[in-house]
């Protein structure tokens, strides 16, 4: 066994480090996030422990979030898969417009979104014996505002790919999980310190899980968190379909083929 | 042999045709960017600089250059996957910049270094039938797999394919819409020469039977003369010549005289070199490379000096040859 190959290996990867950021970023992200997110859930845990409809609340949050993720997940990772097999200027020399590519991929997302999210409430109802859908409709305009949040945190994460390459690519998988903590998944959003509330004020997903929480404990819908989530999913949507346009320009003023 | 037709009088046996790409002086200027380690932004490359051609129905040109003339950065502004910083794209008379998908329903493309997704050469090509809404696309699939011998690996992996084998799937590709005008980037690279020729006289078909016009880039200067009508030669950017390739090559003054010498090598040598003649001995060969208007004085000096030959050949500057003089001038300058 030789020493000397064995730390070329090393040199290797520390060469790797130094070029990829999204190694040096999993390192500390991951952890961080599960501490910054299970830690909460727990403090609230504390507060709340008899809380009869906690297991309904966790997993409705579980499954819920898989919407934001999924739909957020589409659009980077088709992105992604086009750069992996070197296609994208195939693709993008073809009649088809960057706009009709980003209606592709959402409407994609949108039906594996379906799939995904009904294997999770039929995973629950049978592991579990809970049944998320008993809300019923009411459920329906939050599911709508997630997919919605997911699109805009998609472009964005997408546009930031175009713009710097794969070297980034670790935000397809990593950009969405940044606003989990201040979304409010499992624990209100009053379990956060004051300056992680300020935060959350701003995130569309806080009040969509806050509102669904409502509706799970008493049933009904609070029609102001619905409509700070929708102006504000809205507002994001259109900075967030403006961004890809602008990344995709400064991609072309670069080369596209020097992506791949 | 397939030969392609003079494009003097007639070209593709038609009177002078319709221009189908009209590029006016084209720029583009990579922007160095910012750097963190200078705290400065980098100096601009240009990469372009006012390229302006017509290229009309049925012809072939060839973009020739030496590495980093800016050929590639061309064809990219021309399918749009690069923006252009200056200048004007037309096809068939429209600017791109207005009518793109109407425009590059017509325009088609293949590249060497292009790759495919992980999915079967036929769920590939039914991808960009589909992007361009190709009529009975399984049709045109087969038709093409057929005439690139590619039919046997249908139901096979992109990725699983030789490169020669996904160039000729990616040229299938470059077909699937019935283009009016192809821009093939290094069409022919990696490619067996016998492929490469069935390739070539696969081009030269289309370009007779449909009048498809072709952008052709190569660094294989035989097959840019066998298939170009008009070469344009870019260095650092900018067009430096732009002529059919024996008018190219004619512009190289010097060709080789190789003599078989009977008596007086050693004469001959030094007879050449006193008079700044390049020369190379091997065995009883001679290689002297001259200009081609002095052969004639040079032979009539080398009967003075009673050298004697049994053998003598002249090579013509090839196109090859007016690569390697603008290459040079470019190590040059």
């Amino acid at each position: 066994m030789s020493l000397n190959r064995v730390k070329a290996i090393w040199w290797r990867h520390a060469y790797d480090l130094k070029h990829n950021v999204g190694r040096l970023f999993d390192t500390f992200y991951w952890p961080a996030l599960d501490i910054v997110l299970w830690g909460m859930t727990s403090v609230y845990f504390q507060q709340k422990a008899a809380t009869a409809d906690i297991v309904l609340v966790l997993l409705s949050g579980l499954v819920f979030w898989q919407v934001i993720w999924r739909s957020q997940y589409e659009v980077t990772v088709n992105l992604l898969e086009e750069l992996w097999s070197h296609n994208l200027v195939n693709v993008l020399a073809t009649p088809l417009t960057i706009y009709e590519w980003v209606v592709a991929v959402i409407c994609l997302g949108f039906i594996r979104m379906f799939f995904a999210i009904g294997f999770g409430l039929a995973l629950v109802y049978w592991l579990y014996g809970v049944n998320i859908l008993q809300v019923g409709w009411m459920m329906v305009p939050f599911v709508a505002l997630l997919l919605m949040s997911g699109w805009y945190i998609g472009l964005v994460a997408a546009g930031v790919i175009l713009r710097f390459g794969m070297r980034i690519e670790v935000i397809a998988w990593s950009g969405v999980s940044l606003l989990a903590p201040f979304s409010a998944i499992y624990y209100p959003v009053s379990t956060l310190p004051e300056w992680g509330q300020r935060i959350a004020a701003w995130v569309p997903a806080s009040y969509v899980f806050e509102g669904m929480r409502v509706v799970l404990s008493r049933g009904q819908i609070d029609q102001a968190m619905l409509l700070k989530s929708l102006g504000l999913t809205v507002i994001y949507l259109v900075l967030g379909l403006g961004f890809f346009w602008l990344m995709y320009q400064q991609r072309r003023k670069l080369g596209v083929s020097s992506l791949e | 042999m397939l030969r392609k037709k003079s494009r003097k009088p007639d070209r593709i046996g038609r009177m002078p045709s319709k221009i189908v790409l009209e590029v006016n002086n084209l720029t583009k200027v990579f922007d160095g960017g910012f750097s963190f380690r200078k705290m400065k932004r980098n100096e601009p490359t240009l990469a372009v600089y006012k390229v302006s051609f017509k290229i009309h129905e049925g012809e072939i040109v060839g973009l020739l250059g030496p590495n980093g003339a800016g050929k590639t950065t061309t064809i990219q502004m021309l399918l749009g996957t690069t923006a252009e910083t200056a200048g004007t794209i037309k096809y068939f008379g429209k600017n791109v910049k207005k009518n793109r998908p109407e425009l590059m329903q017509q325009v088609n493309y293949s590249s060497a270094y292009a790759k495919l997704p992980w999915l079967t050469v036929f769920e590939n090509l039914m991808v960009f039938a589909k992007l361009y809404q190709v009529e009975k696309p399984e049709e045109r699939i087969e038709m093409l797999l057929s005439e690139f011998g590619m039919s046997e690996y249908k139901h096979k992996i992109a990725n699983a394919l030789s490169a020669g084998q996904l160039t000729r799937v990616l040229l299938a590709k470059a077909f699937i819409n019935f283009p009016r005008i192809l821009l093939l980037d290094e069409p022919t690279a990696s490619l067996d020469p016998d492929i490469a020729d069935s390739v070539r006289k696969f081009l030269l078909k289309q370009q007779q039977k449909y009048g498809v016009a072709m952008l052709f880039t190569s660094h294989n200067m035989a097959e840019v003369a066998e298939v170009c009508d008009r070469v344009i030669f870019l260095r650092k950017g900018k067009i430096v010549a732009e002529d059919t390739p024996d008018g190219l090559a004619k512009t190289v003054k010097n060709c080789t005289l190789r003599l078989w010498v009977g008596d007086g090598l050693k004469r001959l040598k030094a007879f050449a070199q006193g008079r700044g003649y390049p020369v190379k001995v091997s065995g009883r060969e001679a290689e002297v490379v001259i200009k081609e208007d002095e052969v004639a004085a040079f032979l009539n000096k080398l009967a003075r000096h009673n050298i004697k030959y049994s053998k003598i050949s002249i090579d013509k500057p090839t196109l090859e040859d007016y690569f390697i003089a603008q290459s040079g001038r470019e190590n040059e300058s």
